[in-house]
């Protein structure tokens, strides 16, 4: 078995320290382009959870038999393979979801984190291991844009989940159509990522201080 | 593993695996294939008993949509110049003409009731848009189709007018989509093309 702190390691790396999208700048793309509904982003996080843990196992799995020449090449096919999967399930029994996130399904295949993942962990460590980073590094990656998403569904157009919330849905609250089309996704992965960035050089000034 | 220095080993692996997970998808799909049809086509009829003036139950479950359907729906003919009937004891009560056209990302599909005056719309629905959800993804909202529902076509102008959000509104005229001038836009010239090209097929009928 792994030992106990290592997984904490990797989980910690993959949620906070090496946060595919506020540290690493990575999966920018569908960041900005599926955060305008919460419902949305929820599933769009759930497809690359699924995505990033299972290519993980399956690329560590085989790490031993693929030539090195060729790695890129499987893990690609994998990855799609994980994406396509989903994508039929969500046509088949979730239709109307299917249809509002049109093709962003499939170009999870070309998301960098998954991609990132398979080459720099799954391919030198154990399968489980592998799994357990690709399933946080999703978790990371779909805790961030969800942010997003509440923030744009909130101002933007004064729900939640498609719920009407108070004040925001009021006439008091003047919506912010700029929130829902893509400059707000920019404006607000913006802030995001420095305020993360803010805590996080606060974290190592104080660390330091003490040392 | 002496197998593994052969130079034809890296092809031979990628066929393998290739053909493993292809055939997992494959087979999923093959399982999955009726279903994502069955849903097409229950999403179509959807959509054509929404845009006539047909109560549906709010949850209506596929087989109960589909049961209204084929009661009440004739397909189109020569009589109907390509819009399907809704034939109700016996006499025709509207007409459902399909639109499709250019949006703002992708095509998008519909369908528009028009009551046996030719002149009435009973309502529109889409069946088919990928629009910015939010936005332009708005035009099958409920909000946005209500409107249509009891404006007369071609009173003055072109058939049915989108206005932005500000303008007033007259018999033939409804709102279009605050932030979705394109969608709204390509919606109103395609929409009334057809519309135009359809009321002209009816005049000409014999």
């Amino acid at each position: 078995m792994i030992p106990s702190n290592k997984t904490k390691d990797v989980v910690l790396t993959a949620l906070w320290d090496d946060n595919p999208v506020f540290r690493q700048i990575l999966g920018i793309c569908s960041a900005l382009a599926v955060t305008n509904l919460v419902l949305n982003t929820m599933v769009m996080g759930a497809a690359v959870v699924f995505t990033t843990a299972l290519s993980g196992l399956t690329v560590s799995l085989l790490r031993k038999w693929t030539p090195r020449v060729i790695r890129m090449m499987v893990e690609v096919l994998v990855i799609a393979f994980y994406v396509i999967l989903f994508d039929q399930a969500l046509k088949a029994y979730w239709p109307d979801m299917s249809r509002n996130l049109g093709p962003y399904v499939g170009l999870i295949i070309t998301n960098c984190i998954i991609m990132g993942r398979a080459e720099a962990f799954a391919n030198t460590n154990p399968p489980l291991l592998s799994f357990v980073d690709g399933l946080f590094s999703g978790l990371g990656y779909a805790t961030v844009l969800l942010c997003v998403a509440v923030v744009r569904e909130l101002l933007g157009m004064g729900s939640l989940l498609g719920m009407p919330m108070p004040f925001f849905s009021s006439p008091l609250w003047d919506r912010w159509i700029i929130m829902v089309m893509p400059p707000g996704a920019f404006f607000t992965l913006a802030v995001i990522v420095w305020l993360a960035r803010t805590i996080q050089v606060e974290k190592d000034t104080k660390k330091e201080t003490k040392s | 593993m002496a197998l593994r220095e052969k130079a034809w080993f890296p092809i031979f692996f990628m066929f393998v695996i290739t053909l493993c997970l292809s055939a997992v998808i494959i087979l999923f799909g093959s399982i999955t294939r009726q279903r994502v049809k069955d849903n097409e086509r229950i999403a179509y009829e959807r959509a054509v008993l929404q845009a006539l003036p047909i109560e549906l139950p709010p949850r209506a479950t596929p087989s109960q949509i589909h049961n209204v359907y084929i009661t009440n729906i004739q397909e189109a003919d020569a009589s109907s110049a390509g819009a399907l009937k809704y034939i109700k004891d016996d006499s025709l009560v509207a007409y459902a003409l399909p639109l499709a056209g250019p949006g703002f990302w992708a095509s998008i599909k519909g369908l528009i009731g028009i009551a046996a005056d030719l002149r009435t719309v009973t309502g529109i629905a889409f069946y088919e848009q990928n629009e910015t959800p939010g936005l332009g993804g708005e035009i099958v909202k409920t909000e946005f189709r209500t409107q249509f529902r009891g404006k007369k076509v071609a009173v003055k102008g072109v058939p049915l007018e989108i206005l932005p959000a500000t303008a007033e509104l007259d018999e033939n005229s409804v709102h279009a989509i605050t932030g979705a001038t394109q969608t709204s836009n390509r919606l109103g010239s395609f929409m009334n093309e057809q519309l135009a090209a359809w009321r002209k097929g009816m005049n000409n009928q014999p």
